[in-house]
């Protein structure tokens, strides 16, 4: 069955990404939820499922919003059909929308309430690196040898390098063209435009990574309205899904056979053709950045440029404000900032802000098509979405 | 590490077998007796055709250095005084592939596909992890 049109995004919210430890993470998902609604305009009481994906911060809050605590908070008791938790690590905004469609094509729901917050800001710093050495990483497999997530980037970075003789100013221009879409973005936490020079001059954290080419831990939060096609039609800024595609290819890392390609060619030609477009018809590329790598992955691998080419095509300035592919204009996770599963859906809500045409100082301008991708863990799947404003 | 706790792996019955052979310093690769896939890391069913007709084969404890990045700030906490180390993926000969660390050398000095050759780290008495290092010139 093809997903082209099978519903639209009618709504999103975020609350600015950084540091607030006086801001409840609680605080973080009803403030993008109420934004998100109003935003749709459709009246809270006919949201009929609410998916919140997780938090990692803080256990007791988790287990509110897995037993439906959002339900009561937005006084849906005598409306919801379901509540659940849907989590991939870094690609829950893809899972979270990818379920939704799934409530509402089944019938079960006709609109759907998608949420995430985070509270990584606030904790110490060492004490979430110690988390983030759990999550996707086996415990017997890779924990034992010190695995940690800058080294995780740095085995593909090392070995895409080899393979492709990248070079370190051309992976260092991605953090430069992230930090200057971050600089529009009022809620970017790292809204500072930074220089190639700047970025190779910061230290090694794990080789051949500079501590600049590494994400940022922030607490945030973003929302979105799924909603069906008829109920979509009669909103004012639907953004439809045209297409989607996506591949699992690991849980260990040390599995992993090609880090320098994972899933993410297959995932792309089925959403290119359920979507009926190729990367030539795309107006934006919403890519999950984490680390500059997989900017670079993605290009090449979703048949934008030829193997090799993607960074010299950063460092000239393509992906930047005014250049031909505008890439993860939110500033994604090296300027907005990593709020753990809530990373990538900010980017997700950021393709949709784009082609709603709500973006203000970074708005792409006639932007009709966006390609949006996601991915979790030690990048262990491979999600590619096409988003339209027309329904097609 | 001596002054840090080290992380222990934490196995699986179906894993024993492979932990203990490290132990006595033997590099295991777990085998599906039905179709005969090399399984790495251990399974309780063959991933291929869900046989549980599963054996162990000896490795060569060779390959080559696919990958590797070397620590040198924000390790995990427990990891603080072996820093800076290397963690790599090694691809064994007999085609299986592992995460691992790389050890006894300039760290410098290493670069993908580099030949390489297994080490046991006991690192308690009890648990011994394989590790690798760039194999001598002149061995083969």
């Amino acid at each position: 069955m093809s997903l082209r049109s099978k519903a639209a995004i009618v709504g999103i919210g975020e609350v600015p990404s950084g540091l607030y430890p006086e801001r409840a993470g609680l605080e973080s998902a009803l403030e993008s939820s109420y934004q998100a609604i109003k935003d749709s305009g459709i009246p809270k009481d006919e949201i009929d499922a609410v998916i919140p994906t997780a938090t990692f911060y803080d256990g007791w809050y988790n287990t509110n919003l897995i037993f439906s605590r959002l339900v009561e908070e937005l006084g849906l008791t005598k409306h919801a059909k379901i509540n659940l938790q849907a989590v991939a690590g870094g690609a829950s905004g893809a899972a979270l929308l990818k379920t939704a469609m799934g409530l509402i094509n089944i019938g079960t729901a006709r609109t759907v309430l998608c949420v995430h917050s985070e509270k990584w800001g606030s904790a110490p710093v060492q004490s979430i690196i110690d988390k983030l050495a759990t999550f996707g990483i086996s415990e017997e497999w890779d924990a034992p040898y010190g695995l940690n997530f800058n080294a995780v980037a740095g085995l593909s970075t090392e070995r895409y390098m080899y393979e492709t003789g990248t070079t370190p100013e051309q992976l260092a221009s991605v953090v430069v063209s992230m930090r200057k879409w971050a600089a529009m973005n009022p809620n970017a936490f790292l809204g500072r435009e930074v220089t190639v020079a700047e970025v190779l001059s910061s230290k090694i954290t794990s080789t051949p990574m500079h501590s600049r080419e590494c994400n940022f831990l922030c607490d945030g939060g973003s929302a979105f309205i799924v909603a069906a096609p008829e109920v979509a039609a009669e909103t004012r800024t639907p953004v439809w899904v045209w297409g989607m595609g996506s591949r699992v290819t690991h849980y260990s890392l040390g599995q992993e056979r090609d880090l320098t390609r994972f899933g993410w060619a297959e995932a792309g030609r089925k959403a290119f053709a359920e979507a009926g477009i190729t990367p030539q018809d795309v107006d934006i590329a919403e890519f999950y950045d984490s680390y500059p790598i997989y900017c670079l992955i993605t290009l090449e691998e979703l048949g934008f440029l030829e193997r090799g080419k993607a960074g010299q095509f950063v460092l000239d300035g393509h992906t930047w404000p005014g250049g031909k592919l505008p890439m993860t204009t939110n500033g994604g996770m090296l300027g907005q900032g990593h709020t753990g599963a809530g990373g990538g859906m900010a980017i997700l809500v950021e393709a949709a802000r784009q082609l709603m045409g709500k973006a203000g100082p970074r708005q792409v301008a006639d932007a009709e098509i966006a390609v949006e991708t996601a991915v979790g863990g030690t990048y262990m799947d491979a999600h590619v979405t096409v988003l339209g404003r027309e329904r097609r | 590490m001596s002054e840090t706790t080290p992380v222990l792996p934490v196995t699986y019955p179906w894993s024993r077998a492979f932990w203990e052979a490290a132990r006595r310093h033997e590099l295991v690769i777990q085998r599906c007796l039905n179709c005969g896939e090399r399984i790495m890391y251990p399974k309780y069913f063959c991933p291929a055709c869900m046989s549980k007709n599963l054996g162990w084969e000896k490795a060569s404890g060779r390959g080559t250095l696919y990958s590797f990045s070397t620590t040198y700030t924000w390790p995990p906490s427990a990891f603080a005084a072996a820093t800076p180390y290397t963690v790599a993926i090694v691809r064994l000969a007999e085609g299986v592939q592992l995460l691992t660390n790389i050890v006894d050398c300039d760290p410098a000095e290493l670069r993908c596909d580099l030949p390489v050759e297994v080490v046991f780290d006991d690192v308690t008495a009890e648990v011994t992890l394989p590790k690798f290092r760039p194999t001598p010139s002149g061995a083969s």
